[in-house]
């Protein structure tokens, strides 16, 4: 638009300055000699990420000229075994410019801040070099053109934020809930695994994303093919975006370091299964109808659920991760809807405003050093700057006019009214229930008496009373509520034409308007939700205890987080795995797989002593061997051959 | 073609093997231990280069010397491929030359033996070949014995004398060949096999087999491999890790030429016995050399039944070749390159390790990450690439070799590949057992090291090479292919 074009070889340098920053990063660490030190990590990863977000601007930029549509540049081959061919290409349209520029937005952001949060941890370096990768995995993510380039990339994403879970190891918890992430995404990437192999299968080795479209807009993939695939990749994007049932590993995951959830586990790594769905939406729409509600319906029950466990956690962190979720179910809600442009306009401001939150806890945390809200309170005028952007934040999450939430909560809602009045009854309520949770957090933390902190290990000391966190934390925040507020105005702005841009003529349908009912009732239950939590946190008539036991075993279950924990790992990992199908596949092990791998290789150590014994150092020994094998090589070839007599 | 034109052909093989004289005289010139052998050698080594660079760039092709050498795409793949073995183990065993007071000696015995096996990948006569072939492995006797410490001594003698008789099997190889087809040149055999003269076929195969014996024993193919682990565990260790690569792709470097270019490439009537015989030796190998890996705790002996099992996986390129097309022989050249790398990074991390704890004992290296995280890291990227991980060369090196055989369609060829898969996950076993016992297993003695600078310097090019490969296979790939096609009969 004010630029020339981006030359391709710019957009992979938005995503190999990162994997420079991670190469020379973990060189640094491991060749002593290089006198790596740890600032020079931050300032590498900060220069590698601000170089990429200048890049992705001009990505941007050029896409905007292009209306969105795809600039179309040609894959390269990156291997070709005669039939077997695979390419690596980078796609640039509206939904890749878009999502490269939320990366390294919040990620330059993240990592700002990121300076102040660890500054003196042990594994400072190790840190960065983690985020430098996770950087660089997530942009291979979001500007790949073929299927196998983006699952190569969503596989590093989980591993790196199975690193960064775990980031302190040496805690029980950090690494058991590293593990919980790991295992439980990868279960959802499991059948997005079986459904690349279905499309490679189907198409004849077609993994260039726009072709698996057009394939599907066409109606050139049978039904069949299309629900396989479809509900694949919608549990991949379940798992990596915490849909029910796979959302329960992402509260555990605020074990890791708070800049580490406000990077992937609100803004960009959690977002990648609405941007895996939103990729493939020509897909998804051109698959039977009862595919896409469900997508709808598990999306909307996602949010309510995860927004009713909102409300009873004590724990600052696992309320933003709860809301998360919900958000996220929205996001999904609305792809199930046909709501392209609503899933991706809330998933762009989600990302900076729930970024936003996460480090104003972060800041909490620093100067509390607990995450408990119920050790918190007052500290408003001890940390005026973390409160006043917290307030901006969670304002533009409850969708109170004119934040950027509220925009992009209002195309949503307005999707729902228009295809399913139950849904968008749904999503009112929930977005009550947001207000609400996110006032308690606010009256709790931040209004009444501070009510002490706590000595915890988290990896940086802190005494006294609490502070403002340093300019290295809080000038990020600032920057952030520009977004969160402004961003939504994009809305009147062109911003939905932009984003269909990438879809193919056929399926935009994307008009702005409004509509009196809808925005009256979401602005009414926003209001509802700040007014009730004032109520019960502030003025406290009536009592939270009260309210928890009037609600009686609502409130316990959502309190045990409807024990989907247990039942997942209790009911199902140890009655289902461990006793039922453990006792087969313990079966099966002992005697095919002992068989095959154990059973080869010790077995085959017994084996292998014969041969050691061969291997007696004689050379007559050696010669002879030689010889004789000559003439044994010889009758093989004729008996295999098979007509010795023959000639 | 004048005299001149006509060495202008050999120019590689004549620099370094000139080279080698230069060093030896300045030895006798310059003052005892001062002189830069090592620089000098480099040197050499680049010139030889420049020049095989100039032969590729000019497209200098054809034959010469009355068509006993042919200078093509596929010859400068392999030149180029010793050159940078030499120069590696070069730049590797510096340190450990200076211990030596043979140190001109070494370098002059490298540069002849990179030399004689540029001219034997140029040969295109049975005559020439048995020639560079025995030069080659005289310089390698010496080289293994070089040391003349026991252990070094007896190496060479063992590896000398199977050696001798290999040649011996060989020899005799080729005198049926020539008994039968009546010419010492590849392009003469290939005419006489073309032309279908079935009624020779008993003594065509004699001979193949016996010449195949011959080659074996240079790729270390069971059952010819006897001397391996012997001499993997009692020569030099910087010598080994030279023989390991370079000698192995010497061997495989003139098999394909003499089956492909000599014995009629896929189109005769002979073409499936020989490949059926590589399958049977590469089976034959991978099993054993796995199978005996898996015992072992000398660490040199592990590498001799890995690379064993190794050479195995190579030769089943060299079965494929009913695929009619190049893949089965690129895929062996593709191999060849990243098991030069791969094989070399290995070897160099053990020198460097092993100089420091004395001792090549696995369990010995208990902790190693803690020790000296460069280098375990590098000999664990090794590891990886030799069991075939992705994203490391190995992996790509195995997919595609496998691929060339499941290309080529037939039943057999299958069930090879179905017994390489499976002693890939054997070899999984014993290559990771080390990793994990560099990482998990406590660290006798807590002393940490690092490796020398010129160390440094070959160990991360060679995990650079192995990674880089691994991600970005195409250019080896089409080189590969490339070099391949100009080896199909004219």
């Amino acid at each position: 638009m004010f630029l020339p074009d981006i030359p391709e070889l710019m957009i992979w340098a938005i995503y190999f300055a990162p994997m420079v920053s991670f190469a020379v990063i973990a060189c640094g660490i491991t060749i002593p000699r290089m006198g790596f030190q740890a600032r020079h990590a931050s300032r590498l990863t900060i220069t590698a990420i601000g170089l990429s977000w200048i890049l992705a601007l001009w990505a941007l930029d050029t896409s905007i000229g292009l209306d969105g549509e795809s600039a179309g540049f040609a894959p390269h081959e990156w291997l070709r075994l005669f039939d077997f061919e695979v390419d690596f290409g980078v796609q640039l349209d509206s939904l890749s410019a878009l999502m490269m520029f939320v990366v390294t937005s919040v990620s330059l952001l993240v990592q700002v801040y990121s300076t102040g949060y660890m500054h003196g941890d042990g594994g400072y370096a190790r840190y960065f070099m983690l985020m430098s990768l996770f950087t660089m995995s997530m942009l291979g993510l979001v500007m790949a053109s073929s299927l196998l380039q983006l699952f190569i990339h969503w596989e590093l994403v989980g591993l790196t934020s199975y690193l960064l879970v775990g980031f302190w190891f040496h805690r029980p918890a950090a690494a058991a809930a590293a593990k919980k992430a790991f295992i439980v995404t990868r279960f959802g990437d499991f059948f997005f695994m079986i459904a690349l192999v279905l499309i490679w299968t189907k198409t004849g080795g077609i993994f260039d994303i726009t072709e698996i479209n057009a394939l599907a807009a066409q109606h050139q993939l049978s039904d069949a093919v299309l629900v396989g695939f479809v509900l694949g990749v919608f549990a991949g994007a379940a798992g990596k975006s915490a849909q029910f049932p796979l959302h329960f590993w992402l509260p555990d995951a605020m074990e890791g370091p708070t800049p580490v959830s406000s990077l992937i586990h609100s803004a960009t790594m959690v977002a990648a299964g609405v941007y895996l769905l939103a990729r493939f939406f020509p897909t998804v729409e051109a698959a039977p109808g009862e595919v896409t509600t469900t997508i709808a319906y598990i999306g909307a029950f996602t949010a309510i659920l995860a927004a009713s466990m909102g409300i009873v956690a004590n724990d600052i962190k696992r309320v933003l991760a709860y809301s998360t979720i919900s958000q996220l179910g929205y996001m999904v809600m609305a792809i199930g809807l046909g709501g392209f442009v609503a899933a991706i306009f809330h998933l762009f401001t989600h990302a900076f405003f729930k970024s936003l939150l996460f480090q104003g806890s972060g800041s909490v945390n620093h100067a509390t050093n607990t995450f408990d809200m119920r050790r918190m309170g007052g500290l408003r005028t001890a940390m005026p700057l973390t409160f006043a952007t917290f307030i901006i934040g969670s304002l533009s999450l409850s969708g109170v006019f004119p934040l950027a939430g509220f925009w992009s909560k209002d195309e949503l809602l307005l999707d729902a009214w228009h295809h399913d009045k139950f849904l968008w009854m749904v999503g009112t309520i929930v977005a009550f229930m947001t207000a609400f949770y996110m006032f308690r957090v606010i009256f709790l933390t931040f209004f009444g008496e501070y009510r002490g902190g706590e000595e915890v290990d988290v990896g940086h000391d802190v005494a006294g009373p609490p502070h403002e966190s340093p300019r290295s934390m809080t000038v990020p925040m600032i920057i952030l509520t520009v977004p969160s507020v402004l961003f939504g105005l994009f809305a009147l702005n062109g911003f939905g034409g932009f984003i269909e841009g990438t879809l193919p003529e056929e399926i935009r349908h994307f008009k702005f308007h409004m509509d009196s009912v809808v925005l009256a009732s979401s602005t009414l239950a926003a209001f509802g939700g700040i007014g009730a939590a004032a109520a019960v946190y502030l003025a406290r008539t009536p009592k939270p205890e009260q309210l928890g036991r009037a609600a009686g075993p609502f409130y316990t279950f959502a309190a045990g987080k409807y024990y989907v924990d247990e039942i997942a790992e209790g009911g199902i990992v140890r009655v289902v795995l461990h006793r039922f199908l453990g006792r087969w596949i313990a079966a099966f092990d002992r005697v095919v797989v002992d068989g095959i791998v154990n059973g080869t290789a010790v077995g085959a150590r017994r084996i292998g002593d014969i041969a050691r014994r061969l291997e007696t150092g004689h050379l007559q020994a050696y010669t002879s061997m030689s010889m004789l094998g000559v003439v044994v090589v010889i009758i093989v070839i004729f008996v295999l051959s098979g007509n010795v007599l023959e000639r | 073609m004048t005299g001149w034109e006509q060495v202008y052909h050999i120019g590689p093989a004549v620099t370094l093997l000139g080279g080698a004289g230069v060093v030896l005289l300045a030895d006798m010139i310059l003052p005892r231990g001062r002189a830069p052998f090592a620089l000098l050698t480099l040197l050499v080594l680049a010139l030889a280069a420049g020049w095989a660079i100039w032969h590729a760039n000019t497209g200098t092709t054809g034959p010469s010397f009355d068509g006993a050498v042919v200078t093509d795409r596929f010859a400068l793949f392999f030149i180029f491929l010793f050159i940078a073995a030499t120069a590696a183990v070069t730049i590797a065993s510096t340190d450990w030359v200076k211990k030596l007071d043979l140190s001109a000696e070494y370098y002059a015995l490298l540069l002849v033996a990179a030399g004689s096996m540029s001219l034997l990948v140029q040969g295109n006569d049975l005559i020439l070949i048995f020639v560079a072939l025995e030069t080659t492995a005289l310089v390698q006797y010496v080289l293994v014995g070089l040391t003349r410490r026991d252990r070094s001594a007896e190496a060479g003698i063992k590896y000398l004398i199977s050696g001798a008789v290999a040649a011996g099997l060989m020899i005799y190889g080729f005198a049926f060949l020539f008994g039968t087809t009546g010419a010492t040149s590849l392009d003469g055999i290939a005419s006489f096999v073309q032309a279908g003269h079935e009624e020779a076929r008993l003594p065509l195969t004699l001979g193949f087999v016996l010449v195949a014996a011959g080659f074996g024993f240079k790729m270390a193919l069971v059952p010819f491999h006897g001397w391996a682990p012997d001499v993997y565990q009692g020569g030099p260790t910087p010598i080994i890790s030279f023989l390991s690569v370079a000698s192995k792709a010497g061997g495989f470097a003139i098999a394909l030429r003499l089956f492909y270019t000599g014995l009629g490439g896929s189109e005769t009537f002979i073409s499936e016995d020989w490949a059926m015989m590589f399958g049977v030796l590469a089976v034959a190998s991978m099993l054993f050399g796995n199978i005996a890996a898996l015992v072992q705790t000398d660490l040199r002996r592990l590498l001799g039944y890995s690379s064993i099992a190794q050479a195995g996986n190579i030769a089943i390129g060299l079965a494929a070749v009913s695929t009619g097309s190049t893949l089965g022989p690129s895929g062996v050249m593709f191999f060849l390159a990243t098991y030069v790398a791969t094989n070399l990074g290995a070897f160099f991390a053990v020198i460097a390790i092993s100089q420091r704890i004395g001792s090549y004992e696995i369990g010995d290296y208990a902790g190693l990450i803690r020790r000296s995280p460069m280098l375990a890291a590098i000999l664990m990227l090794c590891l990886l690439s030799l069991t075939g991980i992705p994203p490391t060369a190995g992996f790509i090196a195995k997919i595609y070799i496998f691929n060339s055989a499941v290309q080529a369609g037939e039943q057999w060829l299958i069930v090879l590949v179905a017994v390489a898969v499976v002693n890939t996950a054997v070899s999984a076993y014993y290559y990771l057992r080390l990793a994990r016992t560099m990482i998990v297993d406590d660290a006798k003695d807590e002393m940490t090291f690092r490796p020398t600078l010129s160390m440094q310097v070959v160990l991360v090019f060679a995990a650079v090479t192995v990674i880089f490969v691994g991600l970005v296979p195409a250019p080896l790939i089409s080189a590969a292919q490339r070099a391949a096609e100009t080896l199909q009969i004219q």
